[in-house]
């Protein structure tokens, strides 16, 4: 365990009184200062880790480390972790003040440092002045805010937040993406935050812990993950992908319908049974000659930035493809694309093993 | 909203007179000089000069008010408790039982309840008069409260409990910091109803008072028994005009609250 | 909402239904098994299903039915009327205050108007019909009575009306029912609760009305309240007192279990939680 870790789990499991295992033999370590996102479906396990962390359950197996310490029985009152919930959880019956000032109150801090303490996170989530108002006369984005305040004016190490910001609007929840992950680099404190929604994910967090029925399926920075899903779950979950299965005929070259494909990939056993993966925006519409996939447009949808075009090949799957350039629904295209826009996965393979064949390319291609 | 018709009206309006009409016509007659509900003779204040000039009277008043602020209060503090009870009972059947053990009071008759109490405080050996009349009606308000305050515990977020723990508050903390000022509307409509209950009640304290005891019904009903007297009728008015003060006193509490909840 | 409270604070609670609740059901029904020397005995029973008694209960039931009847008749047009007018939280509270003034009062009351010289007769008087007994019959019984449970009965069901999504009438009107239609298919199922919580509200306190029996029907009526009350305080029977109060408790859940609301009904209006 390195100085810098904060938080560690160790084979940690969390299984109810009726049976049902929420969370699977999960182990991790989180880095001091950073900002975490733990992504995945309704029921993956994400908001369980939040709720271990913060002292509001305990794990039925394995042992959880708070710098150092284990704290699997700490009551959540004395620990150094101040959450923002998904409802915020602000006292009705208290002003913004006074909820800001609810965990000081109970440390018995002295009134003036209360004041001054309190002034200053409101201050930190730009609500200077907001003070007297009632809970009930503030809107969505405020409350936010102050619920942010109220966790942050006790100085945490830790600060939690579950899916704070899926009760807001799109264009409030873009804007408090960006001021949540500002907000972070300013307190340098460690955030950990769950959310279900992969854009947000992507875009505020130093690293993603995917997860999916109690396990943790990868874990990396918002890029590594993006680029190379270390299976279909993952694949599929964030962003938008074309998974199509394959056979890795031999180094550098998979085979998809029959077709051979060249790639990137490498150590392999040949003739392996793999997923194959291709992001959208990865493909680019050409002449049916020139394509190295022939597909028929079936629909296309304007979306803006791009062109979404949904195209079956002669086997039948069905290629999703985002393009600058128009295209005529009904006629048949050529599609191309790098062999770098290859992704292959092998099926069932652990998070270690991914790792290193992927530092095993590195490698190679440092040297050649 | 549609409009309701002429006759819609007159009928509600009907309703509302036969309603009112008894109460207007009791404290009508208070202000007669004369000694019936018949002949208006002049208006006069005797009778309710005759009601703070009996001893007897303003003693059975202070009696009435004080068994109903006393159980009121009791009431209040041991119903609020068991309304936290029930509602941290994680248990579904159980806090089911708890609830219907609770409400057998609230839907029993009168009678019944002033007979087994009778019983009870008999063999009990408690002698009968102010002790008795004020565990009734302490008994019979208790799950009163409890049907105000359980509502507000059980639309009260779990996550405040949390967010209170996360914010460092250990158990007493949570009680007295969050779950008690939350439900505090339910608590004061609950010493309120309690209130009320008691000042209304005669059949409990019928059964349950003793000689040299006496509240405010039961002495209305042995007035009443012994034929007219317009001092019952001056006792009406005096009732009327408080409990139009308590309403309005209470509807506008309420209002207050609600106004507040309302733009959550 | 574990840990909310602790084991201590509901001491005085579990008390109280210890001692209130569950000791006061199992006290009466001891005693109805005493006899007047406090001996043991099943003769309150044998004479319970004599004639006199079983009349007794049945017109007692008899009245009840009556008095719930016309309660409903009159409260369910003025619960529909109310939730359709402008300030109808304020005409509920007026309707309420009544229910405020204590009850010996309103029943005292009809002593005067029901009286040989009373408003009425004097009405009867000036109409022709000639100065009529009113007071001490069945007629005034059950009118005071009704007077007295018709903001009972109201509440329940302006609450379950008031309830009602208004878009469920469009809907119903959209697909052709008529206002009749529309009222018996619709509203009267929807509102069913509320009008089982009525009955229940006003039936089993009319079974038991022992003093408006006594101020207004004089000892004409007898209810099985009123038995109780005769049995307890005048002759001091308290066996055959607590016979009757079991048959009374009985009863009471039977009703309870009839008119108890279903939690799906109520579910689907998630209002109730």
């Amino acid at each position: 365990m390195s100085e810098n870790t904060i938080i560690s789990f160790e084979n940690v499991s969390k299984s109810y009184s009726d049976g049902t295992q929420v969370l699977k033999d999960v182990s991790f370590e989180l880095e001091r200062g950073k900002f975490y996102t733990l992504l995945g479906p309704s029921g993956c396990g994400k908001t369980t880790i939040l709720r271990l962390i913060a002292g509001f359950m305990e794990p039925t197996e394995g042992d959880i480390f708070f710098n150092g310490k284990k704290i699997n029985k700490v009551p959540a009152n004395e620990r150094q972790v101040n959450t923002v919930f998904q409802d915020y959880a602000l006292f009705p019956h208290l002003n913004v003040f006074e909820n800001v000032a609810f965990g000081l109150r109970i440390q018995k801090v002295a009134e003036a440092e209360i004041k001054q303490r309190v002034e200053e996170a409101l201050k930190f989530v730009n609500l200077a002045g907001y003070g007297v108002r009632e809970i009930p006369e503030m809107s969505g984005g405020q409350r936010q805010r102050v619920a942010i305040a109220r966790a942050i004016v006790n100085d945490p190490e830790i600060i939690l937040l579950d899916e704070p910001l899926s009760a807001l609007d799109l264009k409030l929840r873009t804007e408090m993406q960006y001021e949540l992950r500002e907000l972070q680099q300013r307190l340098g404190k460690t955030f950990i935050f769950v959310t279900h929604d992969q854009e947000e994910a992507l875009a505020m967090s130093d690293e993603i812990f995917v997860l999916n029925e109690g396990n943790i399926q990868q874990s990396g920075t918002p890029v590594d993950i993006y680029d190379e899903p270390i299976n279909r779950f993952v694949a599929d979950f964030i962003g938008e992908s074309n998974i199509i299965s394959g056979i890795m005929v031999r180094d550098f070259v998979v085979s998809m319908n029959g077709q051979e494909f060249e790639c990137v990939d490498q150590g392999l056993n040949p003739n392996e049974k793999v997923d194959v993966v291709v992001r959208p925006e990865d493909l680019e519409l050409t002449s049916v000659e020139k394509g190295k996939l022939v597909v028929t447009v079936d629909s296309q949808l304007f979306r803006g930035v791009h062109y979404e075009l949904s195209t079956y090949d002669e086997a039948g799957n069905e290629w999703l493809v985002h393009s600058l350039k128009q295209a005529d629904v009904g006629a048949k295209i050529g599609l191309d694309f790098d062999p770098e826009a290859i992704h292959i996965m092998r099926l069932n393979e652990t998070e270690e093993d991914f790792d290193k064949r992927l530092e095993s390319y590195g490698a190679e291609s440092d040297e050649k | 909203m549609e409009r309701i018709s002429k006759g819609a009206k007159f009928y509600l309006a009907f309703v509302m007179i036969i309603l009112y009409a008894p109460i207007f016509f009791l404290i009508f007659y208070s202000f007669n000089s004369g000694d019936s509900m018949v002949n208006f003779e002049s208006f006069t204040l005797d009778h309710y000069k005759a009601v703070f000039e009996d001893d007897r009277l303003l003693i059975i008043l202070i009696n009435t008010i004080i068994v109903a602020l006393l159980s009121a209060l009791f009431s209040t503090i041991i119903g609020t408790l068991g309304a936290i009870g029930i509602a941290s009972m994680r248990n579904r059947k159980l806090r089911n039982t708890m609830l219907s053990m609770n409400n057998v009071l609230i839907v029993s008759p009168d009678v019944i309840i002033g007979a087994s109490f009778l019983i009870l405080f008999t063999m009990v050996g408690i002698k009968l008069g102010f002790t008795s009349v004020l565990l009734g009606h302490i008994a019979f308000s208790i799950p009163i409260v409890v049907i105000m305050v359980l509502p507000k515990l059980q639309e009260m977020n779990n996550s405040l409990i949390d967010a209170a723990r996360d914010l460092g508050a250990s158990k007493r903390d949570i009680l007295t910091r969050v779950i008690i000022p939350y439900i505090k509307p339910g608590i004061f409509a609950g010493f309120f109803m309690a209130l009320t209950y008691s000042l209304d009640d005669f059949a409990v304290t019928f059964f349950v008072t003793g000689n040299g005891f006496s509240t405010l019904s039961v002495e209305i009903y042995s007035m009443a028994r012994a034929g007219v007297s317009l001092t019952v009728n001056a006792i009406s008015g005096l009732v009327f005009f408080v409990t139009i003060i308590l309403v309005l006193g209470y509807h506008f509490i309420s209002i207050r609250k609600t106004k507040v909840g309302v733009r959550k | 909402m574990k840990n909310k409270g602790s084991v201590f604070s509901l001491i005085p609670y579990y008390a109280w239904i210890i001692l209130f609740v569950i000791a006061p059901i199992l006290l009466v029904g001891y005693y109805s098994l005493l006899d007047l020397d406090g001996n043991f005995t099943f003769a309150n029973y044998k004479q319970f299903f004599t004639s006199v008694y079983l009349k007794m209960t049945l017109s007692s039931f008899w009245y009840a039915f009556l008095i719930t009847v016309f309660s409903l008749l009159i409260s369910y047009p003025a619960a529909y009327l109310i939730t359709r007018l402008k300030h109808k939280n304020l005409w509920l509270i007026l309707i309420i205050i009544p229910s405020w003034i204590n009850l010996l009062l309103k029943t005292y009351a009809f002593i005067g108007i029901f009286g040989n010289k009373g408003p009425i007769n004097a009405f009867f008087e000036k109409i022709g019909l000639g100065n009529q007994q009113i007071l001490f019959t069945d007629f005034s019984f059950i009118f005071v009575s009704v007077y007295i449970f018709i903001p009972f009965m109201i509440l329940p069901i302006f609450n379950s009306l008031d309830k009602l999504n208004p878009a469920l009438m469009d809907a119903a009107k959209d697909l052709g029912a008529s206002r009749i239609t529309t009222f018996r298919r619709v509203i009267i199922p929807m509102t069913m609760n509320g009008i089982k919580a009525g009955i229940q509200a006003v039936f089993i306190p009319a079974l038991s009305l022992f003093m408006i029996t006594r101020l207004i029907a004089g000892n004409k009526v007898i209810t099985l309240g009123t038995a109780i009350e005769q049995q307890f305080l005048v002759t001091q029977n308290w066996g055959m007192g607590s016979t009757i109060a079991v048959f009374l408790i009985i009863i009471m859940f039977i009703i309870m279990f009839l008119t108890g609301s279903k939690e799906k009904g109520d579910a689907q209006y998630g209002k109730n939680k």
